[in-house]
């Protein structure tokens, strides 16, 4: 495989970064063009084990998505019935709890785990790039922080939805979707957090705005609660849950969030560049692939290049 | 065979009475009709005691003596308050009962003096609720001592008080009946009897929220260039909108109500009585007092909390950011949604076409024959 130019300089920068030595540069060039120039092709015919093959999230992080999403679930179904509570079916919700008294205790109890859960993933991102930038290994493109290019990976990947494009485009670590997930549910996590506060702590907020906000910041903070969080459910049912569980080929559900790794076909479909960043610092990984290659007769391979595998009626 | 069924019908409606009469006989609520030396009941004992007035409304006279005697007025003679009754039969009535009256009959035990609500009469007349008891125009809308203040019932429940307590106290005062029902009136007073904030905001609200009364008070005030509170159309409903309004609905009894924000906490029933436009310095709501009103609740408020809007709308036209901002969040809402929903749905046809299915246990490395050709070697 000939790669472009960005997916070289990212092959390029991991491996400076590796510090790996001349043999190891060698062994890893030689995977990669040993790789067909078709990666939907490559995608296809690599060894997957569906529970994970190649690391992807820390303990921390793992520990963190599953306080977040509990706490963020049994806030909604004990929030919800207070926000609705003439609703006819928030009566049977709080009676269950113990009535909305017992609701509106354990709705803040979870709120302040949720908030813990926050402060520690403030912790885990800010500590790991600071020693990544410690020692020069920072590489910008493999965080979570959008950059330019994901507004064309966005578009090309539209495309290729589409049937206009052949290949998806190489896409990081992190690809498009994701970075609009989180920030969106970083943007809503800080929404529910400071809404939240401004009821428990309304004396508070009002000593540190300007007179002039007061009523005007109260009044958005109560719309927003409610509305924050019926769009987080939303989105998180829609679109979350269609992601890792619901959308073909992730069904019944990614395991990555349980073992923190990701399956081979699925980083060279969605995180190219990543599965690069893998053969660089994982040789097992290397010897792995060029097994697959070998046995299935595909090592420098040109057959289903692009061009070849072009198919009717595309653009 | 027809003689046999009615003598069956006929001993079954006999034991029928007989247990109903037992049953009436032993677990009746005994009736005690109060004092009626002036002969009041001669009349109005009847339950058809009516009339239909001019304007076509039904006015009973009627006086259920059982129900009047667990009354808290049930010690007055009824000449105490309607004093305008002179003989019997009297003359028609052209006047009302006016609670400021004094009783003739009951002394305040305090003082010596005859009893009366004329104090807390006056601090009401003076109020911004205050009316004369016949009222014509806007102040016939105004809600005068009885539309709030029900003559209520004693609760049975409470009727009796501890034997060891009434035996103790009979042996000076003697009349047991005395002592029950001092009991009754001490004891409710020392009990929290308060209206709840949720009793209290019905209360106000079966005249602030009468729209078309608020209507008539609003365009009198603009036709005279008077002077109204800006919140005064829209009072009960923009309280029920308030933070303060849903707990009262959840049921939350340390919630503010009307009262607690409108009337002084310090003398609060008295203070109840006299309530005032907020733009009147003696208000409780009054700008130069709010910071002392909120802190009743909220120790730690400031000149900049009672900035909070305890009466928020989202009516455009009483809070234009509100309105607009409440607006764009469903907008928001609902395009989000439908840019998910139709990413997701771009992303499956793009994926079933690369041949990509849904399976339960091969995982998410299975795939079917791909429409795009690129398929796994076998």
């Amino acid at each position: 495989m000939k790669l472009s130019e960005h997916a070289r300089n990212v092959v390029e920068t991991c491996m400076k970064h590796n510090k790996v030595s001349d043999s190891e540069r060698e062994e890893i060039e030689q995977v990669i063009a040993n790789m067909p120039e078709d990666r939907v092709f490559l995608q296809k015919n690599v060894v997957s084990d569906p529970l994970g093959d190649l690391p992807r999230y820390s303990i921390h992080i793992r520990v963190q998505h599953l306080l977040t999403f509990s706490t963020f679930l049994t806030l909604a179904f004990t929030g919800l019935p207070i926000h609705f509570i003439e609703a006819i079916w928030a009566e049977p919700f709080n009676a269950v709890l113990g009535g909305v008294e017992v609701t509106r205790i354990i709705h803040r109890t979870l709120a302040v785990i949720m908030i813990s859960s926050m402060v520690y993933h403030l912790l885990t991102i800010t500590i790991k790039p600071l020693w990544e930038i410690r020692h020069r290994r920072f590489d910008i493109r493999r965080t979570i922080i959008p950059l330019p290019k994901d507004i064309r990976d966005f578009r090309e990947d539209m495309l290729y939805h589409a049937n206009k494009r052949e290949q998806r485009p190489e896409m990081d670590k992190y690809m498009y979707k994701q970075k609009i997930h989180y920030f969106a549910a970083g943007f809503g996590n800080m929404v529910m957090v400071i809404s939240g506060s401004s009821f428990l702590f309304p004396e508070f907020w009002a000593s540190v705005l300007p007179v002039e906000m007061v009523s005007n910041f109260q009044e958005l903070m109560r719309l927003s609660h409610p509305h924050e969080a019926l769009l987080a459910l939303l989105v998180i049912a829609f679109w979350h849950w269609y992601n890792v569980h619901l959308a073909p080929g992730r069904f019944p559900m990614q395991w990555t969030f349980l073992t923190g790794k990701i399956t081979r076909e699925h980083q060279i479909e969605e995180h190219f560049l990543e599965y690069l960043r893998n053969l660089v610092e994982i040789p097992e990984e290397r010897q792995h692939l060029q097994d697959v290659l070998d046995s299935r007769g595909l090592s420098g391979d040109d057959r289903f290049d692009i061009e070849v595998a072009q198919p009717e009626g595309a653009i | 065979m027809m003689l046999k069924k009615e003598t069956c019908r006929s001993r079954f409606i006999l034991a029928a009475s007989l247990v109903s009469g037992l049953f009436l006989t032993f677990f009746s609520v005994q009736v005690v009709a109060f004092e009626d030396d002036e002969g009041c009941l001669i009349c109005h004992k009847y339950p058809m005691m009516a009339r239909v007035t001019d304007e076509g409304v039904l006015r009973s006279y009627y006086v259920m003596p059982h129900v009047f005697e667990r009354t808290v007025h049930r010690n007055v003679p009824c000449r105490d308050c309607h004093s305008y009754i002179k003989e019997l039969p009297h003359k028609p009535v052209t006047q009302g009962v006016t609670c400021n009256k004094e009783c003739h009959s009951i002394k305040n035990p305090a003082t010596g003096k005859q009893f009366s609500h004329k104090m807390i009469y006056d601090a009401y007349i003076e109020s911004t609720h205050g009316r004369k008891k016949i009222a014509d125009g806007l102040d016939a809308d105004k809600p005068y001592c009885i539309n709030c203040h029900t003559n209520p019932l004693y609760n049975p429940g409470e009727g009796k008080p501890p034997k060891h307590i009434v035996d103790r106290c009979v042996v000076c005062h003697e009349k047991r009946e005395f002592v029950e029902r001092w009991y009754n009136h001490t004891s409710r007073r020392i009990r929290e009897v308060k209206r709840s904030s949720k009793e209290i905001f019905e209360l106000c609200s079966s005249c602030h929220e009468n729209k078309e009364m608020l209507d008539r008070h609003v365009r009198q005030a603009q036709e005279e260039g008077r002077e109204l509170g800006r919140k005064f159309p829209i009072a009960a409903k923009s309280y029920k909108e308030s933070f303060h309004g849903k707990l009262t609905r959840l049921g939350f009894s340390k919630t503010a109500s009307c009262l607690d924000c409108h009337a002084r906490q310090k003398d609060y029933f008295k203070s109840v009585h006299e309530i005032r436009p907020s733009r009147d310095p003696e208000s409780p709501t009054h700008e130069s007092n709010k910071v002392e009103t909120c802190q009743r609740c909220h120790t730690y408020a400031d000149e900049n909390y009672v900035a909070l809007d305890p009466h928020p709308s989202s009516k455009q036209e009483d809070n234009v950011f509100k309105y607009y901002a409440e607006m764009i969040y469903n907008i928001v809402g609902v395009v989000v949604i439908a840019m998910l929903i139709g990413m997701s749905l771009v992303e499956t046809i793009g994926r079933r076409r690369d041949g990509v299915s849904w399976r339960l246990f091969q995982g998410s490395s299975w795939r079917r024959k791909s429409p795009r050709g690129r398929d796994r070697l076998k």
